[in-house]
């Protein structure tokens, strides 16, 4: 009865208020706006319906993450309401249990949450359903889509959530502190699971909040029939998280009970300090007795009191200083506070682990330079899913405490009738939050340059942390500072308050959302900075800084709004603030106001002149209609003859200082079809480009806005004819772009590619739409990403290779790198010029320029059996340039002994290097990716820090090994499948050079790595290797399938096929190969009694299962031992719907008998054969000579690579 | 100085009626505003602590217009509400020193010679040093008059000061008011009729947002002097007799029951009693002296 009444009066106290309403009211809205929001089909190229069960639940976890940072005070209000409003002495002394009051209070609380949560739901129903969604988007109404959603997802996150806002706040007194357990929820989520346990499991299992197992898993695991209609059900690690979450939130329930005391709260209640305050109680008691109250000393009457005429000062110095004590007070008391003790403490010591743990790379250790490390310690603000979104959260936690604390501590009547302005006030609390962060990022510099020196690194850069810690992520924090405190300041109801910023910083990390794309209207934001060692800050500052500027003088705006309602007195409302305000917009106020306004309108200006005026601004679906137009404009020409280029001339002059290039270059174009070509098509870039004929051609359309020009011939170009495109292109920064200034051309670590700046002929079909929403917006019927396999017009799609001759001229103390062979160098006009050819190159080119040095070395065949007279020279010797910066010098000798090693091996299997030299540069950028082009490798500064460990995998070896691979790559046909052909054949390569390089000790490690699941999971899902696309099929099922054949056809056989369908498609005049080609060349080197393997690898989906129930071995005769599995084997087909289906097997298995392992080295096999297995229990016997210790089949994971049971093997039971 | 209040009226959002249409005249010493729970004294209070605004009238200190310059006002005020809190964790000497530099006391040396004056003055020297959650009701009363007291104000409001203390504390507290020197206007607002007779040498009754009277208490009860009738009664006798006379008062004395009676005439069973402050204050809210009877003059 009495908690009925408990229970009643709570749900109904809270249902009455208005946040409870705003609270809903903003789910409402931000879920209907994430439903309409395509951005998660789109990321995952992926087309489903709005209301599919995935997405449901995706809208979920951030509902839910959004109630989690906003509602708080649900639960702290239920549990703190008593105590602050000082009523508990009222209630504690009722004769009422604590499991009626505090249950009572708990489970209203936890009811109201509930209830809001549904907010999430309703909106997304709103967004589905409500005029504006297309109806082919909408799948049938599923009730259990929302239910499952709602009950295992937003409904434990309550529960849990509640259970810790609530136990905060009983434990405070405070219903703010409801906030510090949705932060530590939040960091959980954030920090903990996301970052220092980010090996999936672990972080999965103790992410709080969903994003985990939603966000991440379901989306990389679910096939996209799955996402339409496979509902969230509580299994597997989804139910393990649920229930270890509702566990934890008991936990809290029954800590927060116990620890609850019906009586007068003393200061801390915390055991140690009860403890502590027991054992000095003697001491205090004689405090006590001093004063009490003895009449005789008090009573001095007749004396005056007499205070020392103290002088006072007032006007500036007096506020100034006020500013200053307020200032220093605002940050004593957060940082005593246990969420300033969050900050200052835990935050900081938590990161020395987090970036001790990022300072590696595909599980190779990387050197901890500071600017590397400084990456790990910095985000934009907006950045809402870096780990450091948690200071906003807390800024907006401050904030409102430090505009209350007067008020709520009970002395705001005295301080607001101390002299002076509003100024110091605000001020003064805007200094605290300064201080707080000035002394945070102190600590962060510190946890930083601790986790260098524990990982042995000593060469801090104590400038840089200074420059981009304090210059460049203080600001963006300062600036929120502002926006917080004024919003509070404001809003004057500390709950909404709360509601109200938090909803700021949600437009700010996700303005597009809310329709708002343009940085001068996202509060604080701007084109973000970049460093790397190479380039500094190159050209970023500048931009970065004028928005800035820009930002500041808002929040000069903004503080001056701060001052002038600042609530001072009794009376609250907004009208007479506003009338309050107008008797204090004087003086310095009004001085303030009109150069913060001036200031604003001045640098807004000048940003939107460089953005608007001086470059073209386009908002993203301005540039989705300009892509559309394009494509209805000319798609028609698509195909249509056009002739191709045979020869380039360029002549570029590179200006580092003045990022400026100038390009002047021509084309040889023939025409080599079988008809007379009367228009060209030259297709031009974002630049200023200039083209012309080397004869007569009329400009009949020039499309400057799309790209595109068309050049009426006035001679048709016939058959065979060829003509010159004379092209000059200016790169020349033009001010600054909304999203910062391009880096192409820098003052060091130039880097630029063709397609961005070169006209090209004929119509882009890669500029079209691709996303399915997109091209439904625009009214273009859906295409499919890549042709199909089977469109045999693909296959004909090939270029013939472009003679291509380039002279770079640059700063006389830079290197300039272009694709070709170098052909000479030299200085003129104080300038340095490279010359640069080849014979035939594809259609991709990179230039690079740099103060680089270059590490020269050659490479020579060691194999006799190649014939110099029959192979060019170039077949025997590679002359080796790797271009990098003199700082970083540690990559080079490895990088070099995987390059031999690499062309030792592919040379011997898969024919000649037909270069005689290679280019290797480094690019500016913190990046580990390699990237392989013609005869040239190019990778970010990133690479050069890996130091891979003795005796572990070695991953830059093995990438230089797979990008070498890249130079015998079989020209491919863009059609499904693609990936496979280059990427997989490649891995595969890779495979191979570091095996018989490093040995199978090395193969091992760099099979320990492929096997990871991250960060390619498994992905059940049925298309066939053959059509493979993704980065699963191509870089790990891709790989692992040629391996596996070739452990069972033999490496000779599947490297002998791969050789045959390069030499057999090389010819420029043979169709471009596809999977299909790759099958029948593999197929015709696999014996037919293993062609099921072939089907099932590559035409099939198919997994293996393997479990060895029980293993003995008997001795049989001396040193013979007899050993008996009893095994049991599956195989199993996933369909491209994800359906798996179990297949009768009949096939040759490896079967393997182990003798005791010794030490950390690799078990030699004491028996190991293919052995012929069915489906299901069978038993198999083997003799061995040796004591064996362990037995199993598949023992080296070739069929089962995917899973890697460790149930195929198992120790011996040894019969006497 | 002297502060003057005109024609002030204050009506709250809700309807209430605080202030109607208030004047007095304060001068410099010991001014007690007298009135029971909900008479408009916390208001009037905060009006002049420049916290509230009233909706009509005006009120001048000196030459300062209250109700415009308030900054002005602020510079000369020491305030102590009704109703405050203190920072629990920080000591009494650090929060008055902290106040200290918000009320204008920049320079250390005289900040610091102002505090141990303070805290001596507060007899709180002993305990300057312990956390302020640690105080009782008293100190911490005692610590805001030390607050109010910084800066040497020309205006001291002082709220209710002596609610909920006991009567020692009360007796300490009184004295350390009354010492205040004479140079300065304060304010004592109360509804224990002998905070005033004790300390206040003018005074006026305020009920229901009007002023019922203004005077000097001594006066004030000479004035009733042969009007104040005693009688002990039994309790059930209380209801004949309220038909029969102005009751002011009634009180409880060991069971039985204590009448105060206002006349203008002699009665008979009556004692006629020398009159009190007290008998003032019930007389003028029952409305036989003061404004609600402008025909009885003073």
């Amino acid at each position: 009865m009495k908690f009925r009444e408990i229970f009643r009066f709570e749900f109904a106290y809270q249902l009455r208020r208005p946040w409870t309403w705003l609270f809903v009211f903003v789910l409402i809205v931000v879920d209907f706006l994430m439903t309409r929001d395509r951005a998660v089909t789109d990321a995952l190229f992926e087309e489903f319906f709005v209301n599919s069960p995935f997405l449901i639940a995706n809208t979920t976890v951030f509902g839910s993450l959004m109630w989690l940072m906003m509602a708080a005070v649900i639960a702290g209000d239920a549990a703190a309401r008593d105590v602050a409003t000082r009523m508990h002495p009222l209630l504690y002394t009722v004769s009422i249990s604590k499991a009626e009051y505090l249950g009572g209070r708990f489970l209203a609380a936890l009811a109201l949450n509930a209830l809001i949560l549904l907010g999430v739901q309703v909106g997304i129903l709103l967004g589905v359903y409500l005029p504006g969604m297309g109806p082919a988007l909408i799948g049938p109404f599923r009730p259990a889509a929302y239910w499952t959603a709602y009950i295992y997802i937003a409904l434990p996150n309550a529960f849990v959530a509640t259970a810790m806002q609530f136990a905060m706040a009983t434990r405070s007194g405070r219903a703010m502190a409801g906030y510090l357990g949705s932060f530590i929820l939040f960091f959980m989520g954030f920090f903990v699971a996301s970052f220092l346990l980010f090996r999936r499991g672990l972080g999965t299992l103790l992410d709080p909040t969903g994003i985990r197992f939603i966000v991440e898993d379901i989306a990389h695991l679910w096939t996209t029939v799955e996402k339409n209609q496979r509902l969230l059900t509580l299994e597997g690690i989804v139910l393990e998280n649920r229930l270890l979450w509702i566990g934890l939130g008991l936990i809290t329930v029954a800590v927060t009970y116990l620890g609850f005391r019906f009586a007068h709260r003393i200061e801390s209640t915390f055991w140690w300090k009860r403890a502590l305050n027991k054992f000095s109680a003697g001491k205090l008691a004689y405090g006590h007795q001093e004063t009490a109250p003895s009449p005789g000393i008090a009573i001095r009457s007749g004396r005056p009191v007499c205070v020392p005429q103290a002088p006072l000062t007032f006007g500036i110095a007096m506020q100034t200083r006020q500013t200053l004590t307020i200032a220093s007070a605002s940050f004593r008391m957060i940082a005593t506070s246990w969420a300033g003790l969050a900050l200052l403490t835990f935050i900081p010591l938590l990161t020395i682990p987090v970036v001790v743990d990022q300072m590696e790379s595909n599980g190779v250790p990387l050197l901890p330079v500071t600017t590397r490390v400084i990456n790990e310690l910095t985000a934009p603000l907006s950045a809402e899913l870096s780990r450091w979104v948690i200071v906003p959260a807390l800024l907006i936690f401050f904030a409102g405490e430090l505009v209350w604390r007067e008020r709520e501590a009970g002395l705001g009547d005295i301080t607001d009738a101390m002299p002076g302005s509003e100024w110091p006030p605000f001020l003064g609390k805007f200094l605290g939050l300064g201080l707080l962060l000035i002394a945070f990022t102190t600590l962060q510099m510190s946890a930083g340059m601790i986790a260098q020196s524990l990982m042995g690194y000593n060469k801090f850069e104590l400038g840089l942390y200074l420059k981009i810690l304090f210059g460049l992520q203080l600001p963006e924090y300062l600036l929120f500072a502002v926006l917080v405190l004024v919003v509070h300041v404001l809003v004057d109801h500390k709950y909404i308050g709360h509601l109200i910023a938090t909803l700021a910083y949600v437009f700010i990390a996700l303005s597009t959302l809310f329709g708002v794309e343009h940085n001068l209207l996202v509060y604080g934001a701007g084109p973000g900075w970049s460093y790397t060692e190479m380039r500094g800050f190159g050209p970023s500052l500048g931009p970065w800084l004028w928005f800035k500027g820009y930002w500041a003088a808002w929040a000069l705006l903004l503080a001056v709004v701060g001052r002038l309602l600042w609530v001072r007195g009794k009376e609250g409302t907004l009208k007479f603030r506003l009338q309050l305000a107008r008797h204090r917009f004087t003086g310095p106020t009004r001085w303030l106001a009109g150069s913060a306004s001036v200031l604003i309108l001045a640098l807004g200006g000048f940003i939107f002149y460089n953005t608007n005026i001086l470059n073209e601004y386009l908002t993203t679906s301005e540039v989705k209609g300009r892509q559309a137009e394009y494509e209805r404009r000319y798609e028609r020409y698509n195909g249509i003859p056009q002739p191709e280029p045979t020869q380039a001339n360029l002549h570029i002059e590179i200006y580092p200082d003045l990022r400026e290039a100038e390009i002047r270059g021509s084309y040889q174009l023939v025409n080599r079809s079988t008809v007379a070509i009367d228009s060209i098509h030259v297709a031009t870039a974002k630049v200023t480009t200039e083209t012309s004929f080397d004869r007569a051609a009329a400009l009949v359309v020039a499309d400057e806005d799309h790209g595109h020009r068309i050049y009426a011939l006035e001679e048709p170009l016939q058959p065979g004819d060829s003509l010159r495109l004379d092209f000059k292109v200016n790169i020349k920064p033009r001010g600054f772009r909304e999203n910062g200034v391009d880096a192409s051309v820098t003052s060091n670590g130039t880097f630029f590619m063709n397609k961005n700046y070169f006209p090209l002929i004929g119509y882009q079909r890669h500029r079209e739409l691709i996303t399915a929403t997109d091209r439904r917006e625009h009214g273009l019927a859906p295409r499919p990403l890549i042709a199909f396999l089977n469109d045999e017009e693909a296959y004909k799609d090939r270029g013939r290779g472009i003679a291509f001759n380039a002279v770079l001229g640059t700063q006389e103390d830079q290197v300039a790198v272009a694709p070709g062979m170098l052909r000479g160098t030299w200085t003129e006009g104080g300038r340095r010029y490279f010359h640069y050819s080849t014979d035939a190159i594809g259609g991709e080119w990179s230039f690079f320029s740099a103060r680089y040095a270059v590490c020269k070395s050659e490479w020579i065949s060691s194999d006799d059996s190649l014939n110099p007279q029959e192979e060019s020279a170039a077949a025997r010797r590679v002359a080796i340039r790797i271009y990098h910066d003199p700082r970083h010098t540690a990559h080079l000798d490895p990088m070099l002994r995987s390059i031999r090693a690499s062309l030792d091996y592919y040379t011997k299997n898969f024919g000649p290097y037909r270069r005689g030299y290679l280019n290797v540069v480094e690019r500016p950028g913190n990046g580990t990716g390699m990237h392989a082009e013609a005869a040239m490798l190019s990778h970010g500064e990133g690479f050069t820090f890996w130091r891979p460990e003795d005796g572990s995998h070695d991953h830059p070896y093995a990438i230089v090994a797979h990008e070498m691979a890249h130079q015998w790559t079989i020209p491919y046909a863009n059609v499904e499948g693609a990936p496979v052909m280059s990427e997989s054949l490649a891995w595969y390569y890779g495979m191979k050079a570091v095996e018989h390089s490093k040995g199978p000790e090395g193969l091992r490690q760099l099979f320990n790595y492929l096997w990871q699941p991250h960060p390619y999971a498994p992905i059940f899902r049925g298309e066939p290797l053959l059509r493979g696309l993704d980065p699963y099929m191509s870089y790990r099922k891709g790989p692992f399938a040629l391996y596996t054949l070739s452990e069972y056809i033999g490496e000779e056989q599947v490297n002998g096929a791969l050789r045959r369908l390069l030499e057999n498609h090389r010819p420029v005049e043979a169709p471009l190969a596809t999977t299909l080609d790759l099958y029948r060349e593999l197929r015709a080197v696999t014996p037919d009694s293993l062609k099921y393997l072939l089907y099932d690898l590559f035409e099939a989906n198919t997994y293996w299962k393997f479990k060895t129930e029980r293993a003995t071995a008997t001795p049989i005769k001396t040193g013979e031992w007899q050993v008996i599995l009893e095994v049991e084997t599956h195989k199993v087909v996933v369909d491209s719907a994800g359906v798996k289906t179990p297949v009768p097997m009949d096939e040759w298995i490896e079967v393997g008998v182990f003798a005791p392992a010794k030490g950390r080295e690799r078990q030699e096999p004491l028996y190991l054969k293919k052995h012929r297995i069915r489906s299901g229990k069978q038993t198999i016997q083997v003799t061995v000579s040796g004591k064996p210790a362990r037995a199993g089949i598949d023992p080296y994971h070739v069929l089962n690579w995917e899973e890697r049971s460790e149930d195929n093997m198992k120790n011996l039971r040894i019969n006497q | 100085m002297e502060l003057q209040i005109r024609n002030v009226s204050k009506i709250y959002p809700n309807g209430v009626q605080a202030l109607k249409n208030v004047t007095l005249t304060i001068p410099n010493g010991m001014y007690g505003l007298l009135g029971p729970n909900g008479a408009g004294k916390s208001t009037l209070m905060r009006i002049l602590a420049t916290l509230q605004e009233p909706d009509e009238g005006n009120i001048q200190l000196g030459s300062i217009n209250v109700v415009k310059q308030k900054e002005e006002v602020r510079k000369t005020l020491g305030y102590l509400p009704q109703e405050f809190g203190v920072y629990p964790k920080v000591s009494a000497e650090s929060l008055l020193d902290h106040f200290a530099i918000l009320k204008g006391i920049t320079t250390r040396a005289a900040r610091k010679e102002a505090v141990e004056a303070l805290l001596r003055q507060t007899n709180l020297w002993d305990v300057r040093k312990q956390k302020l959650g640690g105080y009782s009701g008293g100190m911490k009363q005692r610590f805001g008059v030390a607050v109010a007291l910084l800066g040497n104000p020309k205006l001291m409001i002082v709220d209710e000061p002596t609610a909920g203390l006991d009567p020692a504390e009360r007796v300490r507290f009184l004295n350390l008011l009354s010492e205040l020197g004479e140079n300065s206007v304060v304010i004592l607002s109360t509804h224990i009729v002998e905070d005033v007779s004790e300390l206040c040498t003018r005074m006026a009754i305020i009920n229901r947002g009007e002023i019922l009277l203004e005077a000097v208490p001594l006066q004030a009860m000479e004035g009733l002097k042969g009007r104040i009738y005693r009688r002990i009664i039994e309790k059930s006798a209380l209801p004949q007799l309220e038909r029969d006379h102005k009751i002011i008062s009634t009180k409880l004395l060991g069971g039985r029951t204590v009448v105060h009676v206002y006349s203008e005439k002699a009665l008979g069973g009556f004692e006629l009693v020398p009159p009190d402050l007290e008998d003032v204050y019930f007389s003028a809210m029952a409305g036989h002296i003061g404004s609600r009877k402008p025909e009885v003059a003073l």
